[in-house]
């Protein structure tokens, strides 16, 4: 579906190249604009799209130089990387979940990550780890912002961040070679092949960082050396006129070498070992042309997570801790496109997921089974210059009722100059596996967090053996709790206006989340006096702001844009209870207590208010040059409670903002073959607790070398 | 002379019920406040710290089965000496307020440590622990309202912060709690 994408331009691209080559699959309007695929299911033309769509294009990403999906995503307006909060509590030891993006101020848990359109797969603590994605084959990103449960279900409440890799095109060879600071050495193979009906697109990648510490005050390394391995394969075959069948391969391993200090038995020791994660997906999908230009896929989509970790205590070689988790997903999709009907285009689709997981951390194999279904209409009113979009998805899952969500999109482009949009839609998050059969008994700390479907046969358990406290009274426990599943409703609005040389936005946003899945401490703890947790649903919270795009062409050769968004993320109980009085707070040098005021509530921990990126960029297009700066700020966040009421109210509590400055350069050699040169993280901004993935200023130097034989395309 | 013995009886009675109505009222002593730190073992295994507001300080353990006390802490479990904890009429009410604001304690309303397991201050009740900088932090706005071992005098309490005494390694051995308190000697339930 995604076929022929056009190469997009926002910003420091001209359609050029082999990007021009590609024919339209939709020539509804034979422009060079760029299309886009994840807001609607559809290829549409991106200024003609009513939901908010962000679109990056291959040569973009190219041109920062940046190899980590996480550091291009932080470059885009609104869009902040963030740590689970539970992997800044390790305290130097390796955090095994990786980052995650925030949208709009909500969580990396409610943001779907898909690639190709298909889900990744492999959650910890709710974040979908970015570092094990290459880069090289992109062909584009899109960002949608709003709730987009409408098309793609759970998890997608705050928006999709889908990642498009390149399809077969003509014959070509891209060679990448990089070398940076401490250690990173990366090296990229990317082969496409197309003959007559056949189109196969290849793609090798591996990276390996010598890892970095950021506080040499504890034992070990911030990030330990870790190494990535990419390998995706995709067939293309053009069966007849009507039918084309794609087939796609990836496989993903990332490998890192643990070594850090542990307290057994009130002594420190050193453990190591290793962790590895490894995904492997394959997709297939068969598109069949029906008459009245309407198109028929058929999609099946396996995809295999796991991720296994061991350490051994060094002393003495015995093992000390290890964990596997597996995760399986099947999905079989059908999706019909038809685009004359009902005055309008529609796309509607069905399809059946089946969940399971295998871990040690987990009771059971549990399994979830997911039956959905979708459809979206899409009417063009010409007389009036109006689109309007209106979908819904319904999902049922085994433990919940079907659960619909729906969205209304409309733009209005009176002119080739303004466009006006909005659009409202409803989502949901269903409970994930963690929240429902986690089994997980710290070994070395000693709390427990279970389940909500764990928690019953497991206090008996522990009650059995002796565990809990003398006289708990576990009976209110003993049925299983069913959680449901958090649900919202996002509302997005904005005008943008583009005229020769520059264009300019303005979007306000709206969301809120209902019954948040959070743990709880139970009213009993173990015998050994730590709490057993469990999850139940509470609170709501909403996010608002309002972001601005500016982009210009100063020469045809300088570029500048300027992104900015402002945020206010609060807890709707927490507002309450202020209005209530019932939230005080206690200075920690004087001791005096007062009650909290609403305007010292800051909201949400982890959100900045303002976030603005800025970028300048050069290019020399016929000398093969460019350069570019780019700058990222995070104004302060909140980061911890010091005032003994749990929120956000005291400047003190705020960490410091910062800006991470960029800078690459490139210079073609020769006809094929080019250097690229940049240094990330200018400043060197450093914080070894909140922003561990941030090593410090990196220099890099990279050498590409294109071969590419047009002759044979298509 | 009977008379006038009757007479001075009286005038004497009178001077005493006056001087003595005087004295009362100038020997209403003020509810006593102050601010202390005790240190308490970082463990569940040793002794509890048994604290008396009339002598505004801890007790020896050997006390422990006396009316000596009024509240104990061992690591950040509270007993206040009744029931279960002691032979003691001492109860608590928790309240959410401002100290200061809180003039006078209810006369009713304690809670007691029925049995060991469902003691009147629950443990988890009065902080938050974060598991980043490993620090227990007094909620904000949770007064203690005792009722004294004696079961007669009242007193409020506050803490104001808890830490960790300097330790070597890593972990650490002594809690400091300090608290603000208001006793008020006379039995009357006010703080002023």
């Amino acid at each position: 579906m995604f076929q022929r994408v056009i190469i997009g331009f926002l910003l420091f691209t001209t359609c050029r190249g082999y990007a021009q080559s590609q024919k339209f699959a939709d020539t509804l309007f034979g422009s060079s604009e760029p299309l886009v695929v994840t807001s609607t299911r559809v290829a549409g033309k991106l200024s003609n799209v009513a939901v908010p769509v962000t679109l990056v294009s291959a040569k973009q990403i190219q041109q920062t130089g940046l190899l980590r999906l996480q550091d291009v995503l932080q470059e885009q307006t609104g869009l902040a990387v963030v740590n689970a909060p539970l992997a800044s509590s390790l305290n130097g030891y390796p955090n095994p979940f990786g980052q995650g993006i925030q949208m709009m101020g909500l969580d990396p848990a409610y943001t779907l990550i898909l690639l190709d359109g298909e889900p990744l797969v492999g959650r910890n603590a709710g974040i979908v780890n970015l570092g094990r994605l290459a880069i090289g084959n992109i062909q584009q990103l899109e960002i949608v912002k709003g709730p987009s449960s409408c098309l793609y279900g759970s998890e997608a409440m705050a928006g999709v961040i889908n990642i498009i890799t390149q399809k077969p095109l003509g014959n070509r060879l891209d060679v990448q070679a990089y070398g940076a600071s401490r250690n990173t050495t990366s090296a990229t193979l990317s082969f496409s092949h197309q003959q007559r009906s056949t189109g196969i697109q290849a793609f090798l990648h591996q990276y390996s960082s010598g890892g970095y510490d950021l506080d040499p005050t504890t034992f070990g390394k911030t990030v330990d050396p870790y190494q990535i391995t990419n390998a995706n394969f995709k067939w293309v075959q053009d069966v007849s006129a009507k039918s084309q069948l794609t087939f796609s391969f990836r496989l993903n391993q990332q490998n890192q070498q643990n070594r850090y200090q542990i307290q057994s038995q009130a002594t420190p020791e050193i453990v190591s070992g290793k962790s590895t994660e490894q995904d492997a997906t394959a997709f297939f999908q068969w598109r069949y042309h029906l008459p009245g230009a309407a198109k028929l896929y058929i999609r099946s989509f396996i995809n295999t997570y796991e991720n296994s970790a061991y350490v051994n205590l060094e002393k003495t070689g015995a093992r000390f801790d290890e964990l596997n988790f597996k995760q399986q997903l099947i999905k079989q999709e059908a999706q019909l496109q038809i685009p004359k009907v009902l005055f309008g285009q529609m796309v509607a689709g069905a399809g059946f997921m089946v969940d399971a997981v295998t871990a040690t951390r987990y009771q059971g194999n549990p399994s979830l089974n997911t039956w959905y279904a979708f459809a979206q209409q899409e009417w063009k009113i010409p007389a009036y210059h109006v689109t309007v979009i209106a979908g819904a998805r319904i999902d049922e899952r085994q433990d919940f009722r079907a659960k619909l969500s729906p969205r209304l999109a409309i733009a209005w482009k009176p002119d080739d100059h303004w466009k006006i949009a909005a659009s409202i839609g409803g989502g949901f998050k269903a409970p994930d596996f963690r929240h429902l059969y986690l089994n997980y008994n710290n070994p070395q700390i000693g709390y427990s967090l279970l389940g909500a479907q764990t928690l019953p046969q497991e206090l008996l358990r522990l009650q059995q053996a002796g565990l809990l406290q003398n006289g708990a009274q576990i009976a209110p426990y003993l049925t299983p709790a069913s959680l449901l599943p958090e649900y919202g409703m996002g509302i997005h609005g904005s005008a943008a206006y583009r005229s020769a040389g520059w264009q300019a936005s303005l979007g306000l946003f709206y969301n809120e989340i209902h019954q948040l899945i959070d743990f709880y401490s139970l009213p009993f703890s173990r015998s050994n006096g730590l709490p057993v947790y469990s999850y139940h649903n509470v609170g709501r919270i909403y996010t608002r702001g309002l972001e601005a795009d500016v982009q210009i062409a100063i020469s045809p050769r300088l570029k500048c844009s300027v992104g900015y968004q402002y945020l206010e993320a609060k807890d709707k109980d927490v507002i309450a209870a202020i209005d209530a009085q019932k939230i005080y707070r206690r200075d920690p040098q004087t001791f005096v207590t007062e009650l909290v005021k609403q305007q010292d509530y800051q909201g949400l921990p982890n959100r900045s208010k303002h976030t603005a990126q800025v970028k300048i960029g050069y290019e020399q297009t016929a000398a093969g040059f460019y350069a570019n700066l780019r700058a990222i700020y995070r104004s302060p966040y909140g980061w911890m409670d010091i005032n003994g009421n749990q929120i956000m109210d005291d400047p003190k509590e705020m960490t410091s903002g910062f800006t991470l400055l960029n800078f690459t350069t490139a210079k073609s050699i020769t006809k094929n073959t080019s250097i690229q040169l940049g240094i990330e993280n200018i400043l060197n901004y450093t914080q070894s607790v909140q922003q561990p993935q941030l090593p410090g200023r990196t220099f890099f130097v990279s050498l590409q070398c294109s071969l590419s034989n047009t002759n044979n395309k298509k | 002379m009977k008379k006038n013995l009757f007479a001075a009886m009286i005038l004497t009675l009178f001077v005493l019920v006056v001087s003595c109505k005087k004295d009362a009222t100038v020997a209403v002593v003020p509810a006593v406040s102050a601010t202390q730190t005790i240190s308490v073992p970082f463990s569940s295994a040793t002794n509890f710290r048994f604290f008396s507001f009339k002598d505004s300080t801890l007790v020896t353990s050997a006390d422990s089965t006396t009316t000596k006390w009024d509240f104990a802490v061992r690591f950040t479990k509270f007993l206040v000496n009744s029931n279960a904890s002691g032979p003691g009429n001492a109860g608590v009410i928790m309240q959410d307020g401002i100290f200061s604001d809180i003039k006078s304690a209810p006369t009713s309303g304690y809670s007691y440590d029925t049995t060991a397991t469902r003691l009147a201050i629950k443990d988890g009740s009065w902080y938050d622990y974060n598991a980043v900088t490993r620090t227990l932090t007094p909620k904000a706005g949770k007064v203690f309202i005792f009722r004294t071992a004696d079961g007669l005098r009242y007193a409020k309490m506050q803490l104001l912060s808890v830490d960790y005494a300097p330790f070597v390694g890593m972990t650490p051995t002594t809690l400091l709690y300090k608290f603000q308190y208001t006793y008020q000697p006379n039995g009357s339930t006010s703080f002023q």
